[in-house]
């Protein structure tokens, strides 16, 4: 208990630093701001990026076959995260036109082919998975 | 008319998938810890290397080593985002616990969910921050480097206290088998299509191809599959950019045949053409340019050395050196060059790069390269170097 005491005090020591540093060296629209950034950000997830997920998990759970299901959970985690991560060169709002060695992949086109990998390793690995079923 | 009966707000209980529970929380958040840490330690780095005082000289060599921490920063940075949303998923159903009766635990529950709040919101602001600041989007009004950094602290800080309060079940989760049940959630029973085995592989899966998606932006074997990169590695002379001549505003500056470049120290001014400056003793280095956003790429930059420019006004060795660039507004128009940096030999003002004279993007006509430091250090345009006393 003393040791997660001494560890939770240091956390509190760190963090309130942090604090300090957030609150003294802007002023406040720029607090402001940084405050609608933190709060958007767990809004999203708890309250759309969340939800969303437990609906499209019900909905797939009716419509993909049994066999190939935990693939097709696998296959969501790489590509959900993936496209999470990507959502800013997806969405290419940093392009500058006095730049072109800025955001200069065609970005669609890498995500399409991605999401064609994963679909085509969800659909052998449910394969793979029926044969082993009729087997047994 | 009966009345209308709403459904009962979800609960804990509503969420019965055995895959969310302390096992697998557990272990994505030991990778979490990592990676989160790794861009701490990396990001203080990069914040000291901005510095302009340095009471501990930032090392000149190796001459990489601010492409390898910076590169790492961004890389582990983009690694946790997939761990995050993991690891938020498995304790989703924590959102919705109903408070407990009596005033102290209520308390004690509400300080640990206040620091949660403060983790997920900071977790999730530096990795949005920093994944929309490697593009170059700047979709806020606060100042980057500064919050990024002060956020880092309040990370770490909420970090240190979920571990401390967590400390039993962390230990007692990763020394137990990863389908044990002992700090399971009472209506977490159902077996789904995915064991914990499974879950925790798709996530390293997942976590493996965030990193190479990206990678490529530094490492440049890896630029052919970095579908996410924001810079193929492709640019003028081969080299990318961050920020442009257009962008700068020195497209006629910078051109003009009344381009000089001034040496200052105390009451003595050199002053040269860029002629004259190609007229001197010129060497070629191989440095890498490692910007803070991320990306880095080796260069072949032949120039003067910079410490035989300062031998022109006599500037004693160890000497600091006040670089102003022709671009007129920003905060990178000044650099302040530390003495070592300034004594090294590698440190060139470059005139040109991969055997042509710079591109104007690239700092024509004469900017400043040296070994290890971030590329928004790396003055372009250079119109005055003046010695600080």
């Amino acid at each position: 208990m003393r040791t997660r005491l001494l560890i939770g005090g240091v956390g509190l020591v760190v963090g309130g630093f942090g604090a300090y540093l957030l609150l003294s060296r802007q002023d406040h629209d720029q607090l402001f701001s940084a405050a609608v950034w933190l709060a958007s950000g767990v809004v999203l997830h708890d309250f759309v990026l969340a939800p969303l997920l437990l609906l499209l998990l019900a909905l797939g759970g009716r419509a993909v076959p049994a066999a190939f299901r935990a693939p097709a959970v696998v296959g969501l985690v790489v590509l959900g995260t993936a496209t999470v991560l990507a959502i800013p060169v997806l969405t290419g709002m940093g392009v500058r036109s006095d730049n072109p060695s800025l955001l200069n992949r065609n970005y669609t086109v890498g995500w399409l082919v991605l999401a064609g990998l994963v679909v085509l390793a969800v659909a052998v690995g449910g394969l793979v998975r029926r044969r082993k079923q009729l087997r047994t | 008319m009966s009345p209308v009966k709403l459904p009962a707000p979800p609960s804990d209980a509503s969420f019965s998938s055995r895959l969310r529970s302390a096992a697998v929380a557990a272990r994505v958040g030991m990778a979490l810890g990592i990676c989160f840490g790794i861009a701490f330690l990396t990001g203080l780095i990069s914040h000291y290397a901005q510095n302009v005082s340095q009471p501990i000289p930032f090392p000149t060599s190796p001459s990489w080593g601010y492409r390898v921490t910076q590169g790492l920063h961004v890389t582990t940075g983009t690694a946790c985002v997939p761990l995050l949303l993991v690891k938020l998923w498995t304790v989703y159903p924590k959102l919705f616990q109903r408070p407990p009766k009596g005033a102290r635990k209520l308390l004690l529950e509400g300080l640990e969910r206040a620091s949660i709040g403060v983790l997920v919101a900071s977790a999730i602001f530096q990795l949005a921050s920093g994944l929309a600041n490697v593009t170059e989007w700047y979709p806020w009004d606060f100042s980057f480097r500064p919050t990024h950094y002060a956020m880092a602290w309040i990370v770490i800080g909420s970090l240190v206290v979920h571990i401390a309060v967590k400390l039993p079940i962390i230990r007692g989760a990763l020394t137990s088998d990863v389908d044990d049940t002992t700090y399971d959630r009472p209506s977490a029973t159902k077996r789904g299509d995915l064991s914990r085995r499974g879950l925790l592989r798709a996530t390293w899966v997942a976590t493996g191809v965030a990193v190479l998606a990206t990678a490529g932006n530094t490492v440049p074997f890896l630029r052919k599959i970095s579908i996410f990169a924001p810079h193929s590695g492709e640019g003028p002379q081969d080299l990318p950019v961050t920020k442009s001549a257009v962008a700068a505003g020195v497209t006629s500056t910078a051109l003009s045949a009344a381009y000089r470049l001034e040496i200052v120290h105390g009451d003595t001014t050199v002053t040269m053409s860029r002629e004259q400056l190609l007229g001197m003793e010129q060497q070629t280095e191989t440095l890498p340019i490692a910007c803070v956003e991320g990306w880095s790429a080796n260069g072949e930059w032949t120039g003067v050395r910079l410490r035989a420019l300062l031998d022109l006004v006599d500037a004693p060795a160890g000497s600091d050196v006040f670089v102003t660039s022709l671009q007129e507004k920003g905060a990178f128009r000044h650099s302040t060059l530390q003495g070592n940096f300034v004594d090294d030999d590698r440190t060139t003002l470059a005139l040109m790069l991969n055997g042509e004279p710079l591109a104007i993007d690239h700092g024509y006509p004469a900017r400043i390269i040296a070994p290890d430091r971030p590329g928004v250090l790396q003055t372009k345009w250079v119109t005055k170097l003046e010695v600080l006393s």
